[in-house]
């Protein structure tokens, strides 16, 4: 089943095109992320595709339904990790996701469950008194990720929850997001941070402009562009028939060679061997060298060759 | 689930001790003040002490008989007793003067004098005193100088004074200038409630705050929330008036008449009223919270003012200069419901306030919701 379909999605600000004919299909059981830099569309189209934002042009189906404000059997199993930390701090932990619980589930006995549930799958157990101020940026997040999540939704979108975390939080939350797939939930998981998407996401959507540049696998993305993996070789010195002859070694794209840091530096299209072949040469011309490192590309990457910026620029 | 967000609405505001402050505390100790400000000016009145005067003891006062017993009938003891006299030579007067035991020295000579070493109200009084004596003693002169004969019943209608004025209550109350003050700061304490209603729009609007998308990505009808929220708000603001009134009641002695029902029903107009304004300005404003939070104490301070919460005259210039300002005012129409309750017994005035009040706030609520059920958002 597809949970959610977009289908040509425009969205536009005066002159700025936010949404550029944008599409998107969220099969169930996946965790889909959408990557791309800050005002790329990203946190736009997920406020189109819970009906908070006007749009132009295109449809928005939820569980195969059309997505409006009054579609309340689909809103009543999604579930919203904002970018912003959505709690009230005059309320404790434990009252925030009773009461946003409350908002989904009618029965007392039923949200008191889920409400401990909730705060047992955060790790909120010894803070469940405390009101928001008290907690640190990592523990707010984490109670933001709670009152989200807590009714048990069958599709959970989270809009870049991680911003402003610190690492052992993140690495809890990717975590968290992680057992609620393996426990049935649909997720939707925007980021800027690549190393996130590639590590916990199924499916990527690379987006830029409000456009979708690429969808697909890590790996599938990574195998659309023409680029392997680089070899970086500490050297004090090399020959310049070196690098001239190192190009015409199998698979080697480019060859580079910096003075200041005493770094050679190789780009591959792909292929097998390389590392080895690189140093029987080097081996065959009696050149000595240091240390050696080999770097996978990136989805970053990926999206330079796309677009030809960095995903942070 | 109305329970449900009602009751966890009336404990997000009740924690809100910003919110508690300006809108329980702050109206608590401006009555205070008010208090101890205005509060000697009737005690003052009330508690009149005869005003000690010097009369220079020299032989031309010993010769004015008439205006001898003018002042010997002002300083006899009793109920009626305006003046303390004391009889002095001239220096022992200017040394009472100096060390402000008298108000003033009447010294008679040509003319009647009087020597003050300050301005003040018994000063004031001294001098009507001195100046209706020498009115009276004029006109009698020049009455009797162009027709004699009529000297004896100029004699007799001095003595049978008459006024052609009358006071007329149109209650039992004793007329207060002071409670003048008290009902606007009633009137403001209940706009004050705009403050709850401000906060909900901002928390329940998804281009407002997080929480708002939140609770608009919640499958709960907005009108269910709204309703909810503003019953909360209401709730907190009513409780609020109600401890100011009885701090006025019971802690300064303020009296508000024995019609208790009313002034209940005042306290609820206005509380709706108040969270309406809130919500009329949190929801037809598109600004940041900090601006439509100065505009707020901007408008009902302003309010406020013209209901003469910082002087009293401004209700009375407002009703004779521009009286539809009046009628559309809530805080004018708040404290109008308070003063015709304390001043009249009929309730026709009363219930014309109580009536706009429930009007001006079904106005705003109406320009609210329409604004507040939008359902989708141009950007966030």
């Amino acid at each position: 089943m597809v949970m959610i379909n977009v289908q040509d999605l425009v969205k536009r600000y005066g002159d700025l095109v936010a949404l550029d004919h944008f599409n998107l299909q969220v099969p169930e059981g996946e965790i889909v992320g959408l990557l791309g830099p800050n005002g790329s569309g990203k946190t736009t189209s997920i406020n189109c595709i819970l009906a908070l934002l006007k749009y132009d042009k295109g449809t928005v189906e939820v569980f195969g339904k059309p997505m409006t404000p009054d579609a309340y059997d689909s809103k009543r199993n999604i579930g919203i990790v904002m970018q912003n930390v959505a709690v009230f701090n005059e309320l404790r932990v434990d009252e925030n996701i009773d009461y946003f619980c409350g908002l989904y589930v009618k029965d007392p006995a039923t949200r008191r469950r889920l409400v401990q549930e909730a705060i047992d799958f955060v790790g909120l157990g010894e803070f469940r008194k405390c009101y928001p101020k008290k907690l640190s940026g990592g523990l707010l997040r984490r109670l933001n990720i709670a009152c989200g999540i807590a009714h048990k939704p069958k599709l959970l979108i989270f809009d870049e929850p991680t911003v402003g975390v610190d690492p052992q939080s993140r690495n809890n939350i990717l975590e968290g997001i992680r057992e609620l797939n393996r426990q049935g939930a649909t997720v939707v998981y925007t980021s800027h941070y690549m190393e996130e998407v590639e590590q916990l996401c199924t499916r990527i959507v690379i987006m830029d402009k409000g456009k979708t540049l690429a969808d697909g696998t890590a790996e599938e993305l990574k195998a659309m562009i023409d680029r392997g993996e680089t070899i970086t070789i500490e050297m004090y010195a090399l020959d310049p028939v070196d690098l001239e002859r190192i190009p015409q070694l199998p698979h080697v794209v480019r060859a580079h060679y910096s003075e200041s840091d005493g770094r050679l530096l190789v780009s591959y299209d792909n292929g097998e061997h390389n590392l080895l072949n690189l140093l029987d040469y080097l081996k065959s011309r009696n050149t000595s060298f240091n240390r050696v490192f080999t770097a996978q590309p990136t989805l970053n990457d990926v999206f330079l060759e796309m677009t030809g910026r960095e995903l942070r620029d | 689930m109305f329970m449900h967000v009602f009751s966890y609405r009336l404990k997000c505001l009740i924690r809100d001790k910003e919110l508690v402050f300006w809108t329980l505390l702050f109206p608590i100790v401006l009555a205070t003040f008010f208090y101890f400000a205005f509060g000697h000016l009737t005690t003052e009145l009330e508690g009149f002490e005869p005003i000690k005067a010097a009369v220079v003891d020299n032989e031309a006062y010993r010769r004015n008989t008439q205006f001898r017993q003018v002042l010997e009938s002002l300083s006899e003891e009793g109920k009626n007793q305006l003046l303390d006299l004391t009889l002095a030579d001239e220096d022992e007067a200017g040394r009472l003067l100096e060390e402000g035991s008298v108000a003033g020295i009447i010294t008679v000579g040509d003319e009647i004098g009087l020597t003050v070493k300050q301005s003040g109200l018994n000063q004031s009084i001294l001098k009507s005193i001195l100046e209706e004596y020498v009115h009276t003693v004029n006109t009698v002169s020049s009455i009797i100088s162009k027709n004699p004969g009529a000297v004896w019943q100029l004699i007799g209608d001095i003595q049978d004074r008459k006024t052609y004025t009358q006071q007329i209550s149109f209650s039992d109350a004793v007329p207060d200038t002071m409670l003048g003050h008290f009902y606007a700061l009633i009137a403001m304490a209940c706009l004050y409630s705009a403050f709850w209603g401000l906060r909900n729009t901002i928390d329940v609007q998804a281009d407002q705050s997080p929480q708002g998308a939140r609770r608009s990505v919640a499958p709960t009808h907005k009108l269910y929330v709204v309703l909810s929220d503003s019953l909360a708000a209401f709730a907190i603001s009513f409780l609020e008036v109600l401890v100011l009134i009885a701090y006025l009641a019971f802690v300064l002695g303020i009296s508000f008449g024995s019609q208790i029902g009313y002034v209940l029903l005042t306290c609820v107009a206005g509380c709706v009223a108040g969270v309406s304004f809130g919500n009329f300005i949190g929801t037809f404003i598109r600004t940041s919270e900090s601006v439509k939070t100065g505009i707020l104490i901007g408008s009902s301070m302003l309010m406020s003012f013209l209901a003469g919460l910082m002087w009293v005259d401004m209700k009375e210039v407002v009703a004779r200069n521009a009286p539809v300002l009046a009628y559309i005012n809530p805080a004018a129409l708040i404290s109008d419901a308070f003063y015709s309750l304390y001043v009249f017994d009929t309730h026709r005035r009363f219930f014309i306030n109580i009536g706009m009040l429930f009007l001006i706030s079904a106005v705003m609520c109406g320009i609210s919701f329409v604004h507040l059920r939008r359902e989708r958002y141009a950007s966030l």
